[in-house]
């Protein structure tokens, strides 16, 4: 008894820490590191080296919902407002819209190809339609690319909370297949109640458990400080479970828990991340090695043609036909469109939910978990690989400008906000070149040849030397031009050829380098208010539009976060005529009625 | 579009001398006004107004001062390399010390922009700065300009 206990624990931590382990490996192979995982799992499993026999999908979901409540609560904790201010709208029409249309056209063709019925068909394609929150976040967070704002936020939020779209839709729909619906005429409404109910109730105790948890952790001030973060996080699993309990949807509640109570000024919020993090990474590691080891190899067989074919659909046509019929109505560019698209990375939730159609006892459930496997798979090696590779081709990657090397936040009482930064000298930075510096950025440390000193007997500053100081976070940008390279990027290809001042009118752009705008905009609209428009209000360096045979960029914002400086392209691309074609150009003139009004600054 | 259509071989000033942008601007437009027969004053202010729009100097000692007239007949490039670099208001901050000034007819808009795309793209490089700052004969300047254009073209 014993010697198996110990056994199965030398088994799974082995495992974990293999898993572990191998991620230094993938990253330098460039490999989707939650892709090893599965692997890692596929390779312990029956078929594989150890022959671990695991084939309970009950125990495989349980610790599958656990870890998904887990990845999703941080991903919420880590998404701050300011994302939200700025994809809200395309990320959740993305979320629940654009997983229906997936959900449809998979369905359908599946029906097509398969010859399975209407209904299997529409089950197959809810499994598969929600983009997968842990990938997503992984791939655009580790990956080592610095995406553009607009778009990141979009891909982060439309994965964090199209899970529980895509779990309605395939619970509902295995249903469906089990008690053969009898064609009732208020199908449609008791659909609609029972989708509202899960949802309302879903985002009420994500909201009020948000709150919650905020409320209780900033009165718990006299907390063993190791407690402080389990509290946090069985509180959210608590909300989970009760929330599904009284028939809502625990993973909505979950992601928006951890929104609400991630940008409340939850004390100690340094040390939860952290935790969070470590947390997370054993989930994903968890949730990754489980369904590998639950999945069988040898009766892949009859799936792999299926599969293959059914994710090529999935991956070339049904997301981008989705991605793109979603997006129209909120003015993103054709490159824009198209990376969207391609980041619909499948992972742990479409696998999780193809035990679903087991679980209720749909007949021939395997049939549907062998197909999404190798979906998954396919999606992961296909899409997961090449991810960087298409930001940089699409021009998605802002250039990362910081020489910032540490950054702690500090745990301090009270509101203060201070952390501990730490900048690299770069050797054309101000601070190098003997300016002047106002006090609160003069460092307190100086870390040279990996020994610090303190600023006092360190003597004159040298370029490569780390300086460390106090700083509140809204000072951080400030210190990065201080301690920085002075240089403005100078990628033409990004942030165009010329600079321009903000206050340059569209007729004075037109004299210089012909650029025309068909609506009728006044000629004396200045670039500024005219990229300000065109980005909501929520410029981001980098964002761009095309003006005739120019294109204009933002290349810097002033501290309100208006546009400052404005760069032009002379040669753009060549980008596909997709924008000149005219039933697009029509239905965007015809949906841009649809467009949310202009929300007011923030103040 | 080739660099030889743009500049001839006595559009080069090999030192030019020069204390401050407005001072080269002058300078260059004086030399632009006897390559042209446009008047010194109407061609400086052309290009005063678009420096007021956003500096044209693009960075590591460069500028690529440009305007239209209406009263041109063609394009013409002007190419100077200073003896001391000067203060451009550059967007890198850094001082100046090669500058090719771009004047076009006001209707000429696709030729326009892709001479100046073409500048713009043979000063980014590096290399071709370099060798231009190694030489002061105008001759050899004119020779690297052109030839460094055409050796991509081809």
């Amino acid at each position: 008894m014993l010697q198996a206990m110990n056994f199965a624990i030398l088994i799974g931590a082995g495992l974990i820490a293999v898993s572990a382990l191998t991620s230094l490996a993938a990253q330098r192979a460039g490999a989707p590191l939650l892709l090893v995982f599965l692997a890692i799992g596929l390779l312990a499993g029956e078929d594989g080296l150890l022959g671990i026999e695991f084939d309970s999908g009950p125990t495989a979901y349980f610790i599958g919902t656990l870890a998904l409540s887990i990845i999703l609560f941080d991903s919420g904790f880590e998404t701050p407002t300011r994302s939200f201010r700025a994809a809200a709208g395309p990320a959740i029409t993305l979320a629940t819209i654009g997983v229906v249309l997936t959900t449809s056209l998979v369905g359908a063709t599946a029906h097509l190809l398969l010859g399975i019925g209407w209904l299997k068909g529409l089950l197959l394609g809810s499994i598969v339609a929600s983009t997968d929150a842990a990938a997503v976040f992984f791939l655009l967070r580790v990956g080592g690319i610095t995406l553009r704002d607009r778009v990141k936020s979009t891909l982060e939020i439309e994965s964090g909370s199209n899970d529980p779209m895509a779990i309605f839709l395939t619970a509902l729909l295995a249903d469906l297949v089990v008690a053969a619906p009898d064609p009732s005429a208020d199908l449609g409404w008791q659909l609609a109640a029972n989708f509202s109910l899960q949802m309302g109730l879903g985002l009420l105790a994500g909201v009020i458990g948000g709150l919650a948890i905020a409320w209780l952790l900033d009165r718990l001030s006299d907390l063993e400080a190791g407690l402080y973060p389990i509290t946090a996080l069985a509180a959210a699993l608590m909300l989970v479970a009760a929330t599904a309990l009284v028939g809502g949807s625990g993973f909505l509640a979950a992601y928006v828990a951890g929104v609400v109570a991630g940008n409340r000024r939850v004390r100690f919020a340094a040390r939860l991340r952290r935790f969070q993090i470590g947390m997370t990474w054993l989930a994903q590691i968890g949730m990754f090695l489980t369904l590998g080891l639950l999945a069988t190899p040898s009766e892949f067989g009859f799936a792999i043609l299926p599969g293959l074919g059914l994710a090529a659909i999935l991956i070339f046509i049904a997301r981008p036909l989705a991605v793109w019929l979603c997006l129209l109505p909120f003015g993103f560019s054709a490159r824009e469109t198209a990376f969207v698209a391609w980041v619909g990375l499948r992972g742990a939730v479409s696998i999780l939910l193809a035990i679903l159609p087991s679980l209720a006892g749909v007949p021939d459930g395997g049939f549907y978990f062998n197909i999404v496997f190798i979906m998954v798979l396919t999606s992961l090696l296909v899409q997961g690989w090449t991810i960087p590779l298409t930001a940089r081709r699409l021009h998605q990657i802002v250039p990362l400008r910081s020489s910032l090397v540490n950054r702690v936040e500090l745990e301090l009482p009270g509101d203060t906000e201070l952390e501990l930064v730490g900048y690299r000298i770069h050797p054309d930075s101000a601070i190098a070149r003997g300016e002047r510096v106002p006090r609160w950025a003069r460092p307190v440390l100086i870390v040279r040849n990996e020994h610090a000193h303190s600023i006092h007997n360190a003597g004159p500053l040298r370029p490569q030397d780390e300086a460390y100081l106090f700083s509140s976070p809204r000072r951080v940008q400030i210190l990065d031009k201080i301690y920085g390279s002075p240089v403005e990027p100078d990628d033409p290809a990004i942030f165009g050829d010329f600079a321009l001042q903000a206050g340059t009118t569209l007729a004075e752009l037109a004299h210089h380098y012909g650029a025309v705008v068909e609506s009728p905009t006044p000629p004396e609209t200045t670039l500024g208010s005219l990229l300000m428009s065109k980005f909501r209000n929520q410029p981001a360096v980098g964002d761009r539009m095309t003006l005739g045979p120019v294109e204009i960029v933002v290349r810097a914002l002033k501290e309100d976060d208006s546009v400052a400086k404005v760069g032009v392209v002379l040669a753009p691309e060549r980008r596909r005529r997709l924008r000149r074609w005219w039933p697009w150009r029509r239905l965007q003139t015809r949906l841009s009625v649809l467009r949310p009004r202009r929300q007011p600054r923030r103040s | 579009m080739d660099i030889s259509d743009l500049i001839k071989p006595d559009h080069v000033i090999a030192r030019l001398r020069a204390t401050s942008k407005k001072q080269a601007l002058q300078d260059l437009a004086k030399r632009a006004a006897e390559i042209t027969g446009q008047p010194e004053r109407a061609l400086f202010s052309t290009l005063m107004k678009r420096e007021r729009l956003g500096t044209t100097g693009v960075g590591n000692g460069i500028a690529i001062p440009h305007g239209k007239l209406s009263t041109l007949d063609q394009l013409y490039g002007l190419f100077a390399r200073l003896d001391q670099p000067i203060d451009f208001d550059a967007i890198d901050d850094r001082p100046v010390d090669l500058i090719f000034l771009l004047l076009a007819p006001e209707s000429s808009g696709a030729d326009h922009l892709k001479a100046l795309a073409r500048v713009s793209r043979l000063l980014r490089d590096k290399p071709t700065c370099e060798k231009l700052r190694g030489t002061d004969d105008a001759e050899a300047l004119y020779a690297l300009l052109v030839d460094t254009a055409a050796s991509w073209a081809a």
